[in-house]
């Protein structure tokens, strides 16, 4: 495994990884105090897939994520996101990002919030405007573009939230428990909007944390379980089931016997 | 599949919408309104005039000689005989305390976003900050006297220096305060230095910038005051602080409390007019400013 490593460093962006959107290679992180947050992480993330993270609090979820985005960099391995380092593929607007909480800024209107990616990068106000309600239309809120985040429910705040993380068209969309501190039923709802999106763009790749294993067979096209201490990759197990899923999808036996395959990986 | 999907999406937003808040926010402080403002005022007022006329029937009752203590009708006679004077004497405080405040404002806020800015500025340059505060105004203005000469000068410097911390700790306390989480969507957005002060740091100090403005307005006036009482006679003119020396050297109690109360009343016009501002200011996105009158 050492040698396989040193051969790693050696051609750190091998041609392995051109196709893959996420690429992690026997990826370590180490925290400054000790901690190993993640150990010995192999992940390959194809376009259009949609692998969930599921895994009990602290088995380093969002320390994966956190590397993917370059918010902190990992201690050993090799770690490419589209095809190049976390920092550089951040520079190509094709990653988008979804927190759990909705980050939407309380002074700004729904439009404004929206396009603040867009008006970062310094992309003209016609456009924005454009691009602005093309996003709110796809979740459902253009007729409030010109609302205060205040005004809206926790569904509706995080439906903006999503709205933000498409206005770029990314390739790539990590979502670290977007639907964590809503009700089932907007939970249910938001969760057929999300797949129904995600199959209109296709070709766009999605990481999404979860603790809902239900949540997890019923979005992703595999799933990635992670167990603590240290925080490792267990298992992945492919949900090969057709899209699109409508509601009945949650009642099939199908679906109760992926349900207990993660439960009983989780548990190990 | 399509179709359906979409159809679904926009009941639910609209179900979701109905109960928003702004329409029941104005409703329900349109016809308030004035019960309110009634019952936040009458009471202070009632309790002001039971004051004064007890203050004015003992004063009779035990006659008092005046420039012991004087009543209130002695205050209003001085005032109303020296009317003109009192108003060129209120006249400088105000524009004494607005150069004084306007100084604090730009300066504390153009000072905290730099010290906001590098975490080793700050290190270095806020604890002098903090040092220069502790050290008595009175001590002070002596030597802005000598640097500066008796004048306007010297007495805008002093109420800009009692009226500067404040804005300063605030406003550095609101930019150090932005959500982590925020930040984070800043850098991951590729949102440089500049484009997340202004667009996300600045935005989200904005209330304690504003709490400060509100304690610094008052003190604004209160240096300019104690400049006055240092360093004489501002613009050519007497301010409010220079005719208190003045009557108080000439035993003139009904007029020094005339002055006093001018000073006390400019102190709560100034205050309520920031207060009115920062409501506005606020008024696009902070709670506080809405629900409360505060
Ligand atoms: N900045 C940090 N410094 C030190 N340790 C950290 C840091 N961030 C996270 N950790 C630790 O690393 C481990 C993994 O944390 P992480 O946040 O990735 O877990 P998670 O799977 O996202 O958990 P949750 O489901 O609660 O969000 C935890 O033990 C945590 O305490
Ligand atoms: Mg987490």
């Amino acid at each position: 495994m050492t040698l396989q490593s040193a051969q790693q460093l050696a051609a750190p962006y091998s041609s392995e990884s051109k196709g893959l959107l996420v690429h992690l290679d026997h990826v370590d992180k180490i925290y400054p105090n000790g901690t190993v947050a993640v150990q010995n992480a192999n992940l390959r993330a194809g376009e259009g897939e949609f692998l969930c993270f599921v895994g009990p609090s602290g088995c380093g979820k969002s320390t994966i994520f956190n590397m993917i985005t370059g918010l902190t960099s990992h201690t050993a391995g090799e770690l490419a996101v589209l095809g190049t380092t976390p920092r550089e593929a951040r520079k190509q607007n094709e990653i988008a990002f979804v927190f759990q909480e909705h980050t939407l800024l309380p002074w700004a209107n729904l439009l404004e919030n929206v396009t603040l990616p867009l008006k970062l990068r310094g992309v003209p106000q016609s456009v924005r405007k454009e691009e602005g309600e093309r996003v709110l239309e796809l979740v459902g809120l253009k007729e409030h573009m010109k609302v205060l985040p205040r005004q809206l429910s926790g569904g509706m705040k995080m439906r903006v939230s999503i709205a933000r993380a498409l206005i770029s068209r990314p390739k790539l969309l990590l979502m670290d428990e977007p639907f964590g501190a809503l009700d089932e039923i907007t939970r249910q709802t938001l969760q057929d909007e999300l797949l129904s999106i995600w199959q209109r763009e296709k070709k766009m790749t999605v990481l999404f944390i979860t603790h809902n294993v239900f949540e997890a067979v019923f979005l992703s096209t595999k799933v990635v379980v992670m167990t603590p201490r240290p925080g490792k990759i267990a298992q992945m197990i492919d949900i090969p089931v057709p899209f699109p899923r409508g509601e009945d999808f949650r009642t099939t036996p199908e679906f109760s016997d992926y349900v207990r395959a993660v439960s009983g990986a989780l548990n190990h | 599949m399509n179709k359906s999907y979409a159809g679904n999406v926009t009941d639910h937003a609209y179900s979701e919408a109905r109960p928003a808040q702004p329409k029941k926010m104005v409703n329900k402080s349109v016809p308030g309104k004035g019960k309110q403002l009634a019952s936040q005022i009458i009471p202070p007022l009632v309790v002001l005039l039971l004051f004064v006329g007890g203050w004015e029937f003992i004063g009779r009752l035990i006659g008092i000689a005046p420039y012991l203590l004087p009543k209130p009708s002695d205050i209003f006679l001085a005032a109303r005989d020296n009317i003109g004077n009192l108003m060129v004497s209120v006249g400088t405080t105000v524009m004494e305390a607005v150069i004084g405040f306007a100084v604090s404002v730009v300066l504390g806020i153009s000072l905290a976003i730099l010290l906001a800015l590098s975490k080793m500025v700050e290190r270095s340059v806020y604890p002098y900050a903090i040092i220069l505060q502790t050290i008595p105004i009175v001590a002070i203005a002596p030597i802005i006297v000598i640097w500066f000469g008796a004048g306007l000068n010297a007495i805008v410097i002093i109420s800009f220096l009692i009226s500067f911390f404040p804005i300063l700790s605030n406003t550095l306390i609101g930019l150090n305060s932005t959500e982590q989480n925020m930040k984070n969507l800043f850098y991951l957005y590729n949102a440089t230095k500049f484009q997340t002060i202004m667009k996300l740091r600045i935005p989200a100090a904005l209330p304690y910038i504003v709490a400060g403005l509100k304690i610094s307005c008052s003190l604004s006036v209160v240096g300019a005051i104690v400049g006055e009482y240092i360093a004489g006679i501002g613009g050519g003119k007497g301010g409010l602080g220079y005719a208190i020396t003045i009557a108080a050297s000439r035993l003139q109690t009904p007029y020094l409390f005339a002055c006093g109360l001018s000073a006390a009343i400019l102190g709560v016009l100034f205050f309520l007019l920031v207060n009115q501002a920062s409501k506005w200011l606020l008024s696009s996105w902070h709670e506080s400013a809405m629900n409360h009158s505060n």
